[in-house]
């Protein structure tokens, strides 16, 4: 087995800012290497600790889907020096990719079920990946409904607007977008996540949701949810941590006898009910 | 006879018959500690000692240890592998506690999810190690009481004997049986050397002073997460570390790419970390979900007494003791595990009456 | 008076005025040594009834600051809301000169503290001792008379407790807590400064500058970096140490010995003044450094250069948080 700390390398196709305060964009990579792409074979959910080599790693969801071939995308928020130097990076530079990391959506038990999506902010990372590999024609009869209802603060927030653009398009899934309060020019839903989701009411039976935000978001929704008569082994969750080699070595991510970086970031409710109360 | 008889001072000998196929390892005194390092002069050799204060893990996983070294060009970059894991290793007068910690590690670092750390397993695959049991064993060891023994041979592959004026040697795996093969100038044992070893090893098993029911703390500690006991437990620690980077099993590292902008050029390197640490699990958010003392106290017993038992069957302390003795605020492992075996006695007894 | 006698009395006076604070509500707990579980150890106890105060103990063994656990401040020494308890602590003088300088760098109000000032007699150099035994287990440790009486299994060995304290407490003149009125009961006193000959660097000083780089060198390099010096500080409280930092990254964290005498360095740069020669980052490193060569030598520069003794009072500003206009400025300005 090879040095499993070596990335392979690839370079930037292209970045794209993702949001009007800037701070979010969108980068697309490129394998240097054919055997090495085709060995990066991932599913939603799962994601990638990226390096700007020389600087440091760190780990990002995987945005783009599998099905969408050819190049791999992540969206990333500057946050502190690593970030920065993604943001500050120009097409043809040289990016290091670890991965795929992680367990993943579970797609094949989603198989035959009706999906729900909701996501907050920025989160809607790993959701869009997830979206568009059940949109996929090789995918769609594979599964029942599906509704997205994605909310953010405000309307320039809203990540990946070319492909909601898209699905709203489209008559096998239903979109719900919301902004937390009213906008000029905002036509459709406003109000907080969890309040929406009630008034959608996503019906729990043959059901899986798929809930990724922010804390307070998550815990609203679910308590919505339940209400709803959802069961904790229906509603999944993408935890996040504080990782560094996000294999399940360093032991930094740990939560309980589980490391979140190996045996997650897709937990179950009712695993995560199991588990210590610490995140 | 099996059994052979190496003299105190045939020591450099052994020595010379290892040191140019292997990198040497063994320990030494550095300024009143006893560490293992590599030996360039057999004289600097110490085997009678307790036990050293900086455990060899640190020869297999080291403190600072190069994981690929990159060049930055223009718009590219190059990265160069370890180019050195296939050397081979010998650690000497190494004791039982130690080279079991090394097989609770290697059960760590192998697969968990699709990854394998290569760089301590193949390390590992190339070492041999030649310990010594203990006569002994000091007030603060508990071998006895996590599944280990002062005359474990178990994960050793040739073992010796203090017998006073001279060691006793065997050969224990198929390796070293090859070993004390090839040492043909060793003389054989006689029986009355075979019978002293017996009795060192019956009278350091007895010896041993502390023990604890471990069997029941991995349940006890199951139901304990929320329980106040952790606020006691805890009170005393002052967060520094020296339990972790002392501990022959505790294994976390920080991962960190040192560039050399003059030249281009750099390395990313692992160096150990605690979870001891305040800032060990602080996102860039600013959320921290262990910002508590009280939460990183717990979290270490947990791991060794409750999570590494969950995911392998086995705890994950080898009861060598040396949090105890090193501790500066004095948090000592026997007392907090007593705490937590009491907590359930008290419950035991609520629910009988 | 022999030591053992002095530990007797000194160890009666704590459990006497931590009783009184106790029964008179004048503290919700009071925080003290405790015998230790190993040898040449003493542990931290929390105090929070009468009845418990015979846990308290006094035996040349009390190397912890025990300021340290005063900031910042765990939740166990806060309410229910987590506004801190009214808290006794049992005061060597370099504790209430650590406790003052927290007051000055408004780490903690001192209306919530309760010194219990002792006279101390001084604590037992731990490493000194163990580099003396060697690889022999030691299985107690203990005053007798005037002497330290260690003993192991089938031997015992007596040092002059005279010579085997600490360096720092052979010339300490801070022995009990410079405090005065309602902050501090049993033994207290005012001082307004100290005349001190740093006679414990004499020898370091004596030496040529490359003399002294190997010896630092010779000392440092065994350092593991597990910070066990900075968590004992009881000045060191920053809640990013700069050590952790990334934005920027100051220096390396790794073993090379540049990094690591750059952490030591760095430290001893950012407590200098404020140092209360405690000894306690000695006596807690796991390898028996002596780190107390460096921030000594800065102590005494501060001494020279500001004539300013950290931790006599609870007002005035450490130098390097405070200018004078008499400040000569020497290295500025050119003279005229």
């Amino acid at each position: 087995m090879p040095n499993p700390y070596i990335p392979y390398l690839t370079r930037v196709k292209s970045i794209v800012g993702e949001n009007k305060a800037n701070d979010i964009k969108t980068i697309e990579l490129e394998f240097k290497k054919e055997e090495e792409y085709k060995k990066f074979d991932y599913i939603p959910g799962q994601f990638a600790e990226i390096s700007m080599i020389g600087k440091g790693e760190c780990p990002i969801g995987i945005a783009s889907s599998p099905t969408e071939e050819g190049t791999i995308k992540f969206t990333i928020k500057r946050m502190g020096t690593v970030t920065s130097a993604f943001h500050g990076s120009e097409v043809g530079d040289i990016i290091g990719v670890r991965g795929p990391c992680g367990n993943g959506w579970p797609v094949e038990d989603m198989k035959g079920k009706n999906i729900v999506v909701i996501g907050g902010g920025f989160a809607f990372s790993t959701l869009r990946s997830l979206v568009l590999y059940l949109l996929d024609e090789k995918h769609r009869k594979d599964y029942g409904d599906i509704t997205v209802i994605y909310g953010n603060r405000d309307p320039g927030e809203v990540l990946y607007t070319d492909v909601l653009d898209e699905w709203k398009k489209r008559d096998d899934i239903k979109v719900v977008l919301t902004i937390d309060r009213e906008a000029e020019g905002w036509t459709e839903e406003v109000g907080f996540v969890a309040p929406i989701v009630k008034k959608v009411g996503p019906k729990s039976d043959n059901g899986v949701a798929v809930v990724c935000g922010p804390p307070i978001m998550i815990k609203t929704t679910i308590a919505v949810m339940e209400e709803l008569n959802w069961g904790p082994e229906q509603i999944l969750n993408s935890l996040e941590a504080r990782m560094k080699c996000g294999i399940g070595k360093c032991g930094r991510c740990n939560i309980g006898n589980k490391f979140i970086c190996t045996d997650g970031p897709v937990f179950s409710l009712a695993e995560l009910k199991e588990l210590p109360d610490e995140y | 006879m099996e059994q052979k008889i190496l003299k105190k001072d045939e020591i450099g000998k052994l020595y010379k018959e290892f040191e140019s196929e292997y990198n040497f390892y063994a320990p030494i005194s550095q300024k009143g500690n006893i560490v293992f390092e590599k030996i360039e002069n057999p004289e600097d050799i110490v085997l009678d000692y307790l036990n050293s204060k900086i455990p060899p893990k640190s020869v297999l996983f080291p403190q600072m240890e190069v994981l690929f070294e990159y060049t930055l060009d223009e718009k590219d970059v190059e990265i160069t592998d370890r180019q050195d894991l296939d050397q081979k290793i010998l650690i000497f007068g190494i004791r039982p506690c130690d080279a079991y910690s090394f097989e609770l590690m290697a059960n760590f670092f192998s697969f968990h999810g699709n990854w394998e750390d290569e760089i301590y397993l193949k390390k590992k695959e190339n070492t041999t190690l030649i310990g010594i049991g203990c006569n002994n064993p000091r007030t603060t060891c508990f071998c006895t009481s996590v599944g280990g023994n002062p005359f474990n041979k178990e994960n050793m592959d040739v073992f010796l004997t203090d017998l006073g004026e001279t060691y006793l040697v065997e050969g224990i795996s198929e390796k070293g049986k090859e070993i004390v093969n090839k040492l043909s100038w060793l003389s054989d044992a006689a029986d009355k050397d075979v019978k002293k070893s017996q009795e060192l090893a019956t009278q350091a098993e007895e010896s041993i002073v502390t023990k604890m029911d471990t069997d029941k703390i991995v349940s006890n500690l199951e139901t304990s997460f929320e329980h106040p006991v952790w606020e006691e437990i805890s009170e005393s620690c002052i967060g520094c570390g020296s339990c972790a980077y002392l501990c022959p099993t505790c294994t976390c590292f920080d991962v960190i790419d040192e560039t050399d902008q003059y030249n281009n050029r750099g390395r990313r390197i692992r160096i150990w970390d605690t979870c001891q640490s305040c800032l060990y699990t602080l996102e860039t958010s600013g959320h921290n979900p262990r910002n508590t003392k009280i939460q990183r106290c717990r979290n270490r017993i947990m791991h060794k007494f409750s999570y590494y038992p969950t995911n392998y069957d086995l705890l994950g302390c080898v009861g060598c003791g040396r949090c105890i003795s090193v501790c500066p605020a004095n948090n000592d492992l026997r007392t907090i595990l007593d705490k937590i075996e009491k907590i359930e006695k008290e419950e035991d007894e609520k629910i009988v009456a | 008076m022999g030591i053992e006698t002095e530990n007797k009395e000194i160890e009666d006076s704590i459990r006497d005025e931590a009783k009184k604070l106790l029964s008179e509500n004048q503290v919700d707990v009071v925080i003290g040594y405790s015998q230790g579980t190993v040898p040449l150890s003493s542990t931290m106890v929390i105090i929070r009834k009468e009845e418990d105060v015979d846990k308290l103990v006094w035996n040349n063994l009390c190397y912890i600051n025990l300021a340290r656990y005063l900031a910042p401040l765990m939740p166990q020494l806060c309410d229910s809301e987590g506004k801190p308890l009214k808290i006794g602590i049992v005061a060597k003088g370099c504790v209430g000169r650590a406790i003052n300088m927290l007051a000055v760098e408004k780490q903690i109000n001192l209306e919530n503290i309760k010194m219990i000032g002792i006279n101390c007699n001084g604590n037992v150099n731990r490493s000194k001792i163990d580099l003396e035994i060697g690889e022999k287990e030691i299985l107690d440790v203990s005053i007798s008379g005037d002497d330290i009486i260690v003993k192991g299994k089938d031997w015992e060995k007596k040092f002059p407790y005279d010579q085997y304290i600490n360096e720092l407490c052979k010339i300490c003149q801070v022995k009990s807590p410079s405090a005065t009125g309602e902050t501090c009961v049993g033994e207290c006193q005012e001082i307004e400064s100290i005349h001190d000959e740093f006679a414990d660097i004499d020898d370091f000083e004596a030496k040529s500058t490359e003399e002294k780089w190997e010896d630092i060198k010779n000392s440092l390099e065994v350092c593991t970096l597990c910070y066990s010096c900075r968590q004992a500080c009881p000045v060191c409280y920053c809640n990013l140490c700069f050590v952790d930092q990334n934005l920027p990254i100051w220096f390396g964290k790794t073993t090379n010995y540049t990094d690591i005498f750059t952490f030591h360095l760095i430290r001893a740069t950012h407590i200098a003044g404020r140092c209360v020669a405690c000894g306690a980052c000695s006596s807690v490193c796991p390898v028996g450094i002596d780190l107390n060569i460096i921030t000594r030598k800065l102590e005494k520069i501060v001494k020279e250069r500001f004539d300013f003794t950290s931790g006599l009072n609870a007002e005035t500003l450490p130098p390097m948080m405070d200018f004078k206009m008499e400040d000569e400025e020497e290295f500025m300005l050119e003279e005229d």
